[in-house]
């Protein structure tokens, strides 16, 4: 789930960066240290969608960089326990498949997998229904529910099923293309 | 078309589901005395013999006092079953409901007459909606079946693995640290052994772990559960099946039903000189208070009548009434007899002659006294009234037919005429089949007389039907 909140950070700048546009310096600064980053309570930060404000910035004694706190918006994904997701399936094998659904990684482990589909081994491993119609591989997008979620301080595992009601296969490569 | 598959569906559900259910007000002890369960049941299965009800009416019916019954009914509300309005009446807001209830039932106006100064008052009504009913029965039992299959079969829980070797435990939420880029296997951290998914060991090997054994009598409890579930539950199910392509009985909303229930009841004056049979039998059957009974929606809205009404009725009689030529009298209109041109005294004598008959025939069910003799009796009779309606719908297009082919005769008489002639033709022969013969041609609105024989004579009317158009053929 997504959410839009408001951070804050200290941020060491480095002298050099003081002059007229040392704002954007630290904004720029920002993005790159925090973007992409995952923290297990509010989960990773997408985009960072504005400064709220930059307090006072104190001298470090010997180094002479600056720590400002810094206020800031950005968006946010967290992802909870019965959440459905759809997610691009980035490795199938024979204990299940792996799935990422942006910066989130989730197992669907093949007891999850519905009793119809047979794990095939090969150059492309896939789950496939008997009559063939439905395939899971490599680059599949699937609809998943999140059934567990492991939150480490800086890393969110998930765990998925697609054995239930309209989740499963949303569209096949294979035909796709 | 029916209301009975859903109703009979109403009633499973109400046993199934909400039989032990208690409405009790939150100041009030649970002793044994205050014990409501069951009320649930009684009161959906009174809403089925009903359409929209006031609730006070329902209470006073089901001798049951008016908060614990709107407790009741609030809780069947939430529930989906029971759509419920309330708005405030005048005395007037009153009776455009009664004459709704007359109309479908009869009866009831005299006694509403006097309620005229009530005050402005909220009165709540309700009836069931079967189209949630049904959906929300199907949806229940989909909900029950689910839980249980998904803990059965293991669903949303996480995976576990073991290592064979050295017994170390994972679960599916470490499988990002357990895979290896040789093969599609799970590998242990500690030992590289390959990993073996805890479900399938369990199957290969004992497990002499209690913490296993609770799981396993788990399993069986919930296996037990649903198979009970599938065995008690099975005659809602089949309910459920064969009510499944029905079309779904609808009311529409309080207002939309009682103007068609009072569009339907003005029609239905028009001929309607004696509805009694099904006015008296309901009557006391429910303690001398008017019912709007379910019934067959269409049958009642063809023949109901209001007694009173019936009396200014005959009376009009007496001036003469526009005669409509045939060729303007379609299926489907509602005309008089007078409009169809037929002799008034006719209508007289049935006006005369069918309440002593009915009376009688109130008296003998009446003094059984017995509620489910006079349910069988009046579905019955519905029954009999929707087959002989259906049999005069088609006389009547083969009368339709007749008369237009007759009209280079030019005289609508004619046919009368030629009835009169068979009529006592046909007397002689049968006698019992008489009146039904008089009533079968002039189409749409009949004498109710022949009703009361129709129990009877039901069987023979098919038979008759073929005739009738043989004789109309020649
Ligand atoms: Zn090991």
């Amino acid at each position: 789930m997504f959410f839009h909140i408001v951070l804050e950070r200290n941020m060491q700048l480095h002298p050099r960066h003081f002059g007229r546009d040392l704002r954007e310096k630290l904004v720029s600064k920002l993005m790159k240290d925090v973007e992409g980053t995952c923290s297990g309570r509010h989960g990773f930060v997408v985009a960072i969608t504005g400064i709220e404000n930059v307090g006072k910035g104190l001298i470090r004694d010997g180094t002479g960089f600056v720590t400002f706190p810094v206020k800031y918006q950005c968006v946010v994904f967290r992802p909870f326990k019965g959440e459905i997701l759809e997610a691009v399936v980035t490795m199938v094998n024979k204990m299940g498949f792996f799935a990422e659904a942006g910066p989130v990684q989730i197992f669907v482990s093949n007891h999850l997998i519905p009793d119809d589909m047979e794990f095939q081994s090969g150059d492309m491993p896939n789950y496939t229904t008997s009559d063939g119609s439905v395939k899971i591989q490599k680059d599949s997008e699937v609809r998943l529910k999140i059934i567990g979620t492991r939150v480490d301080a800086t890393e969110i595992f998930c765990i998925g099923t697609i054995k239930d009601d309209f989740l499963g296969v949303i569209s096949d490569p294979a035909t796709a293309s | 078309m029916s209301v009975e598959p859903f109703n009979r569906l109403v009633k499973l559900a109400a046993r199934a589901f909400y039989d032990d259910i208690t409405t009790k007000g939150d100041n009030q002890p649970k002793t044994g005395r205050s014990d409501n369960r069951g009320i649930a049941v009684v009161v959906l299965d009174a809403l089925t013999r009903r359409q929209w009800v006031r609730e006070e009416d329902l209470a006073k019916d089901l001798k049951l006092h008016s908060k614990q019954l709107r407790r009741t009914l609030r809780f069947f509300e939430e529930e989906k079953l029971v759509t419920r309005d309330h708005r405030k009446e005048t005395a007037k807001g009153a009776k455009i409901y009664s004459a709704a209830v007359a109309a479908t039932v009869d009866g009831l106006q005299n006694g509403r007459e006097g309620d005229e100064k009530i005050k402005l008052h909220t009165h709540s009504y309700c009836c069931l909606d079967y189209a949630q009913i049904y959906d929300v029965v199907r949806y229940r039992l989909h909900r029950m079946k689910k839980k249980l299959k998904d803990e059965l079969d293991n669903k949303n829980t996480v995976q576990e693995y073991i290592c064979p070797n050295c017994g170390k435990r994972y679960t599916a939420l470490d499988a990002l640290r357990l895979i290896s880029p040789d093969d599609e296997y799970f590998h242990c951290e500690s030992c590289n052994g390959e990993l073996v998914a805890e479900s399938d060991k369990l199957a290969a090997q004992e497990m002499g772990d209690g913490d296993d054994n609770a799981r396993r009598r788990r399993r069986e409890k919930l296996k037990d559960m649903l198979q009970k579930m599938e065995e008690q539950l099975k005659p809602l199910m089949e309910q459920l099946n064969r009510v499944k392509d029905l079309p779904v009985p609808e009311f529409g909303s309080l207002q939309a039903w009682e103007l068609r229930a009072n569009a339907a009841g003005r029609a239905g004056n028009g001929d309607s000189t004696a509805n009694d049979p099904s006015k008296s039998s309901q009557g006391l059957g429910y303690g001398g208070t008017p019912m709007p009974f379910l019934g067959e929606t269409k049958v009642e809205v063809a023949f109901s009548g209001v007694e009173e009404k019936a009396d200014i009725k005959s009376e009009n009689a007496n001036s003469p009434m526009k005669v409509l030529p045939p060729w303007m009298i379609k299926q489907g209109m509602n005309l008089t007899k007078e409009q169809r041109g037929e002799v008034k005294q006719e209508l007289k004598m049935e006006g005369t002659s069918s309440p002593a008959e009915l009376s009688d025939d109130k008296k003998t069910t009446g003094k059984d006294d017995v509620k489910n003799l006079q349910d069988e009796y009046v579905k019955a009779y519905y029954a009999a009234l929707l087959q002989r309606q259906r049999e005069q719908e088609e006389a009547e297009k083969g009368q339709q037919e007749r008369s237009n082919t007759n009209i280079s005769n030019g005289v609508n008489g004619t046919s009368s005429e030629r009835q009169v002639g068979v009529k006592s033709k046909r007397d002689d022969d049968e006698g019992d089949d008489d009146v039904e013969w008089e009533e079968a041609p002039p189409a749409g609105n009949t004498g109710e007389s022949y009703k009361v024989n129709d129990l009877n004579v039901q069987a023979d009317a098919s038979g008759d039907d073929d005739d009738d158009i043989d004789w109309e053929e020649g």
